[in-house]
This record gives C-alpha cells, sequence and structure tokens, in this order.
C-alpha cells in the first residue's frame, strides 16, 4: 500500500513538476509576446507623432496660403461676400434661377417660393 | 538470540526509516503542491518587473486653439564618442569640423584626449543630413545616441512665446518654461489660446511693415475683450524656437511681453474715462488748448493746432489728440485719483496673467502734478504692450477689465474679471475711439465692414538727456467691431519712419498696420461683418463745430 501511495506520489511530483516548467515557458512567452507588442505600440506611437508632425509641418499657414491661392484660387472673404440671413432666401432664389434647366426637370411645374413664378 | 536482547533488530530501524523518508516526500510534495497552486492562483513571481527601468515620459505636446500642432517631441539623435577608442584626435576633430564647422576644436580636442574616458557628448540634438555626414566618415569611435527632441512644425510661428527647452529637455523661455512641470508630466498636449492662422496674419503684417518703414521692432497682439484669450501675440524680429536663444539680442527680445516702453496717446481715453468715472467731466464740457499751459513743472503743448482750438470738448481731445486737453481732463480729477484709476486697470503691477508674466510696470517715482500732467498722455510711464492691451478691454465689454490668458478654457467661470468703469462711461469712450477712426488721427486703421475704434499714440523715446523728437515709439490700439465689441489689438512700431519720407507719427505706421492685421484676422476669428447700417445705440459726443456727432457705441 506505501509502495502505491509512494509511487503515486512521484508521479504526481514529476507530472507537477512538468506543469510547472510548461507554465513557466508559456509566461516566458507571453512575456515576451507583450515585450514585443509593446515596442510595437512604442514604435507605431512614434511613427504615429512623426505623421502628426509632418501634417502640421504641411498644412502651416505659410505654406497653404499659397497653395490655396495658386491651384485654388482662393482668397479670403471680404466684407461683401458675407450675406445677412433675411437676404439668403432672395439670394439663393436668384441662384436658382441660373440653373440650366434638367431633362427630367423641364416638365415639372416651377418651385413655388422661387422668384421664376413671381 | 538471549530473550534479553531486543526482538527484530534490524526491523526496528526499519519502519522508521521509511517513515523519515516518508515524511520527507511528503514534506516535498506538500511544498511542490503549494508553490504549483500559489503559481496557478496568484500567477508568476513579478518582482523583477519592479526593478525593471521606468520608460520616459515623452513631454506633451503644444497646440494652438484648434488643435494645430505648434510643438511635439519626436526622437532624435545626438553624437558621442569615446576618446579611448580613438588613435589620432585631430583627424577624428578635423573630421568633425568638416561636418559641425562652429564645432570648438580646442574643447572638442582637449575632451577626446583624456583616454580615460569612454564617453563624451560631440552633438546633442544633431539633423538627419548631419547623421548621414557623421555616418559617412565611418569613424568606429563616434556612436549615435537616441534622445528625444523638441519639433516646431510651424518653424519661428509664434516662437517669441513658445520658448524652447535645453538639450537636457528643460524648458528655458517662454510657454516651454511657464508650463514646464506640467508639460514634463506628458499626456495631453497643452491647448493655447493662441490661433495659428491669426498669429500668422499678425506676423506677417508686422514683417511687412519692415518693408514699408526702417524700424528697429514691433510688437502685436490680438485678444479676445470677452475672454481674455490672447489669440495672436507677436514681436519682430521674431525668434525661431529651433536655434535655441543662439540668435543676436534684438531677436531674442520678446517686445510684447518683456519691454516696457512709455506709449503716448493712447492713454488719453484712459485719462478721459477716469475723469467721467469720477463724475468730474461731461462729454459737453470745452477746453481752451490753443495755448500751451504750465501744469507743476512741465508746461504742456500740443505739437499740431487743434481744429476750434479755444473750444474743444472731450471727444475732440482724443479724435484730434490732444495733449494739452489731456493734462487738461487729468488736473480735474488729480494725480491720486488717475493713480488709483490706472492701478484699477493693471497698468501699476499685480496683474497674475495665465501664462508668461509681463516685465514689471515702470511707474513714475512720484505721483504729483508734473507726473500726472504727462501720464496722462502716456509718457512717464511704462508698462509692456500686453498689460496695456488689457485696459482697452472694458471699452469692449461695457466696464469689465479682462485679464489676458494663453490657456484655452471651455469654462466660463475661469475667466478673471473686475469692473472698473461703468457702461456709460465705457459706451462713451468706445464712441470717441470709434470717432477717432473715422474723423481723426486713426482713419488708416479702418478695415471696412469691421467697424474699428481706437486711439494713435506717438511717444518720443526717452533718454538720458532727456527725451529724443527724432526717435519715436508709435502705437494704435483698438477694439473691434464698435457696434459688438469683440477683440482688442495693439501695434507697436518701435522707430518706424516710412520709407516714402512721410511723417513719422502712428496715424500713417501703427494706425495703417492695425487696419491690416484687422482686415486680415476678422474672417478668421469669425467676426461677422457690419452689413448695411448696424442697429446700435449712439452716443452724442460733442464736436468742434458745435453741431454735435455721433459714435457708435455699445
Amino acid at each position: 500500500m506505501n509502495r502505491i501511495v509512494m509511487v503515486g506520489g512521484l508521479v504526481v511530483v514529476a507530472g507537477l513538476a512538468v506543469a510547472v516548467y510548461r507554465a513557466k515557458l508559456g509566461a516566458e512567452e507571453t512575456q515576451g509576446r507583450i515585450d514585443g507588442l509593446k515596442a510595437e505600440v512604442t514604435k507605431v506611437e512614434k511613427e504615429i507623432a512623426v505623421l502628426k508632425a509632418e501634417e502640421a509641418y504641411l498644412t502651416r499657414p505659410e505654406r497653404i496660403g499659397p497653395i490655396a491661392r495658386e491651384r485654388l484660387g482662393l482668397e479670403q472673404a471680404t466684407p461683401g461676400q458675407y450675406v445677412a440671413p433675411e437676404a439668403l432666401k432672395q439670394r439663393l432664389g436668384e441662384e436658382r434661377l441660373t440653373l440650366p434647366p434638367t431633362p427630367e426637370a423641364a416638365p415639372v411645374a416651377p418651385a413655388t417660393d422661387g422668384p421664376a413664378e413671381q | 538470540m538471549s530473550v534479553l536482547d531486543p526482538p527484530y533488530e534490524e526491523d526496528v530501524w526499519g519502519p522508521r526509516r521509511v517513515r523519515m523518508v516518508a515524511a520527507v516526500l511528503a514534506l516535498v510534495f506538500v511544498v511542490i503542491v503549494g508553490r504549483s497552486a500559489w503559481v496557478v492562483f496568484n500567477g508568476p513571481d513579478r518582482s523583477a518587473d519592479d526593478a525593471a527601468p521606468v520608460e520616459q515620459v515623452r513631454r506633451a505636446d503644444i497646440v494652438d486653439r484648434d488643435g494645430q500642432l505648434l510643438v511635439t517631441t519626436l526622437q532624435g539623435w545626438s553624437l558621442a564618442a569615446d576618446p579611448s577608442a580613438i588613435w589620432e584626435v585631430d583627424e577624428v576633430v578635423g573630421a568633425l569640423k568638416s561636418v559641425f564647422p562652429n564645432l570648438n576644436t580646442t574643447q572638442m580636442t582637449q575632451a577626446l584626449s583624456d583616454k580615460k574616458r569612454r564617453f563624451v557628448w560631440v552633438r546633442r540634438g544633431i539633423t538627419e543630413r548631419e547623421r548621414r555626414a557623421v555616418k559617412e566618415l565611418g569613424m568606429e569611435a563616434l556612436r549615435f545616441v537616441e534622445e528625444p527632441q523638441r519639433v516646431y512644425p510651424n518653424g519661428a510661428l509664434a516662437g517669441h512665446l513658445l520658448g524652447y527647452t535645453g538639450v537636457d529637455g528643460d524648458g528655458l523661455e517662454g510657454i516651454e518654461k511657464v508650463y514646464d512641470e506640467r508639460l514634463k508630466a506628458g499626456g495631453d498636449p497643452l491647448r493655447l489660446t493662441i490661433d495659428a492662422s491669426v498669429q500668422f496674419v499678425l506676423e506677417q503684417e508686422l514683417q511687412a511693415a519692415q518693408e514699408q518703414f526702417t524700424m528697429i521692432g514691433a510688437a502685436g497682439i490680438v485678444m479676445d475683450a470677452n475672454t481674455g484669450a490672447v489669440r495672436a501675440i507677436a514681436s519682430w524680429p521674431t525668434s525661431d524656437p529651433r536655434k535655441r536663444g543662439d540668435e543676436p539680442a534684438e531677436a531674442k527680445t520678446n517686445r510684447a511681453i518683456n519691454v516696457r516702453p512709455e506709449l503716448g496717446s493712447i492713454y488719453k481715453p484712459l485719462t478721459v474715462a477716469a475723469a467721467l468715472e469720477a463724475g468730474k467731466l461731461s462729454v459737453t464740457d470745452r477746453f481752451d488748448v490753443s495755448a500751451p499751459v504750465k501744469i507743476g513743472a512741465v508746461t504742456v503743448r500740443d505739437p499740431h493746432p487743434l481744429p476750434n482750438a479755444r473750444s474743444v470738448t472731450a471727444s475732440d481731445i482724443i479724435v484730434y489728440s490732444s495733449n494739452l486737453g489731456s493734462s487738461l481732463i487729468a488736473q480735474r480729477i488729480g494725480p491720486e485719483a488717475l493713480k488709483a484709476f490706472l492701478g484699477d486697470l493693471g497698468l501699476l503691477g499685480g496683474v497674475q496673467i495665465n501664462g508668461p508674466q509681463t516685465a514689471s510696470p515702470l511707474p513714475p517715482a512720484e505721483w504729483n502734478q508734473t507726473s500726472m500732467a504727462t501720464v496722462a498722455y502716456g509718457h512717464g510711464i511704462g508698462v509692456s504692450p500686453l498689460a496695456f492691451a488689457m485696459t482697452y478691454t472694458p471699452f469692449a465689454t461695457g466696464g469689465d477689465l479682462v485679464t489676458p490668458t494663453f490657456i484655452e478654457s471651455s469654462d466660463p467661470a475661469g475667466v478673471k474679471r473686475k469692473r472698473v468703469m461703468s457702461r456709460e462711461t465705457a459706451a462713451t469712450v468706445l464712441a470717441m475711439l470709434r470717432r477717432t477712426v473715422t474723423d481723426g488721427s486713426g482713419k488708416l486703421a479702418e478695415a471696412v465692414g469691421y467697424e474699428v475704434a481706437g486711439k494713435t499714440g506717438t511717444a518720443e523715446k526717452p533718454t538720458p538727456d532727456g527725451y529724443d523728437p527724432n526717435r519715436n515709439i508709435t502705437s494704435f490700439a483698438a477694439v473691434f467691431p464698435a457696434s459688438r465689441p469683440q477683440f482688442v489689438v495693439l501695434v507697436v512700431l518701435d522707430e518706424a519712419e516710412p520709407r516714402t519720407g512721410a511723417t513719422r507719427t502712428a496715424s500713417v505706421t501703427a494706425a495703417m498696420i492695425a487696419g491690416k492685421v484687422i482686415a486680415r484676422a476678422a474672417p478668421l476669428l469669425d467676426v461677422q461683418p457690419v452689413l448695411g447700417a448696424p442697429a446700435v445705440q449712439t452716443v452724442s459726443l460733442q464736436g468742434t463745430d458745435g453741431q454735435g456727432s455721433e459714435g457708435v457705441a455699445q
């Protein structure tokens, strides 16, 4: 009986030793993966910081102003380009008048709130 | 075997040994099982991790009010050398000199000749081009060290305000210094009140001013009058943070914060406000400014005659900028009351700004009739342009002094406001300022649609031998739009002389620059231009013709 207990105990101890060893190996592997991910996060964070700095460099007012002016024909808004809200309806109506009629729109009656009706 | 002999001698020790071995094995078993259970339920021992070096905290970014990146931290490179691995020091130093032309060869030769040392810094914070050039040298004793570096993507934009850090990452100037601890702690970016676009406009106009005038310096401020948020603050010549203070002295000086010039006639509206507030002045009161008057030890005269000089109103005194009229108004309230009023406006110090602090003011040594007479028109008192810009906020807010701030906050309770004058006084003076631009010395400051209200200031510069009539500080302080004031603008030019040979007064120098700044900055600040006649209250101002005139007010 004692012998059986002894042998059984030794087998359990051996099994546990193997289990602990494997657990340790697994923990080291996991730690390695965590370290790798941390390094990757740090690397990506650095890349993001570089990209943000590049974006700020490329969108700095000193550079964007001339590009907007020369390539897009954009100029700073002048007071004459602002419209009071009450004048907006009339302005929208005028612009609607200038739109070329589409084939589908041609047979349709003009909008009731547009100047075309007046 | 005798009966006296113990029975089964060899069997007596046998079971005992077995028991002992079994007990030891059982103990080992319990220990292993216990330890296994501990590992299973408590995880691995992490005490080793505690000793691991803590990763360096990345210094926080600085952004403008819209989140535009102004300053960030990137990994950069520094260059070091191992003297013990160098055979020919002169050869190494010569090669380094070819990459870094301003290298101190004597100092470097001395450092690299010390064979006991294993590490010597050659250059901190090198550029990528320099790094490539050093690599091409192919010298084994040189090594690159990765270090964080502060990067300024907008170059010199807002350089004076942002400041810079040393090679070890400590803030040495500007925002970098004032908020050093906050930035070192890392975390979210530090959001400033600055608007990068408005800052650019302001700096560009100050630079353009240099093309129209010969001048030795300039400063400009755009400030939200209702919140105190400084949207732009510039000093010319500009400072580039990337040079870390390695610039001439005139570029290092922040003329918006750290200088204390006498700003001249832009003080006159404050004198008028003080007298109105004290109940010692009415808009219909008239003054004779046709002849010099001695007040205290000084004889005050106007350098240019005013229309109808024998009978001018306070409004005329502002609009046509009469020194004598301003002194006569100050005389009504006396030096102590004037001192108290200017003190309330923060011109005598004691204002705590949320950001870089301004230079301490230079008030008169003694407040008497003489100093009162000159302070009334902006001589004999020196404050920084930022401290002065604050004094025009009451004209925009209906009487509240608003302290400038450089840190963006969405909390209205964070705005520092102090009641310094009545709504009526503020409205009356604002109307005078508007009339100054429409009818008086500030015409060049008008920006169509934005109802500029402001005052010119031309002050002779003090010298040890008295005031120099050939060297001026010209300034223009403004509020806009007058019918619903939102912003305060101040432009100060140092020794500006038009290249065309025109007169060097603020009416043709600072006023014009302020007008250009407002015209370009207003749309960027979402200020709606005034379309048609403004629906605002008007304040009656008695003019020189006796007919009265109207100025726009809140």
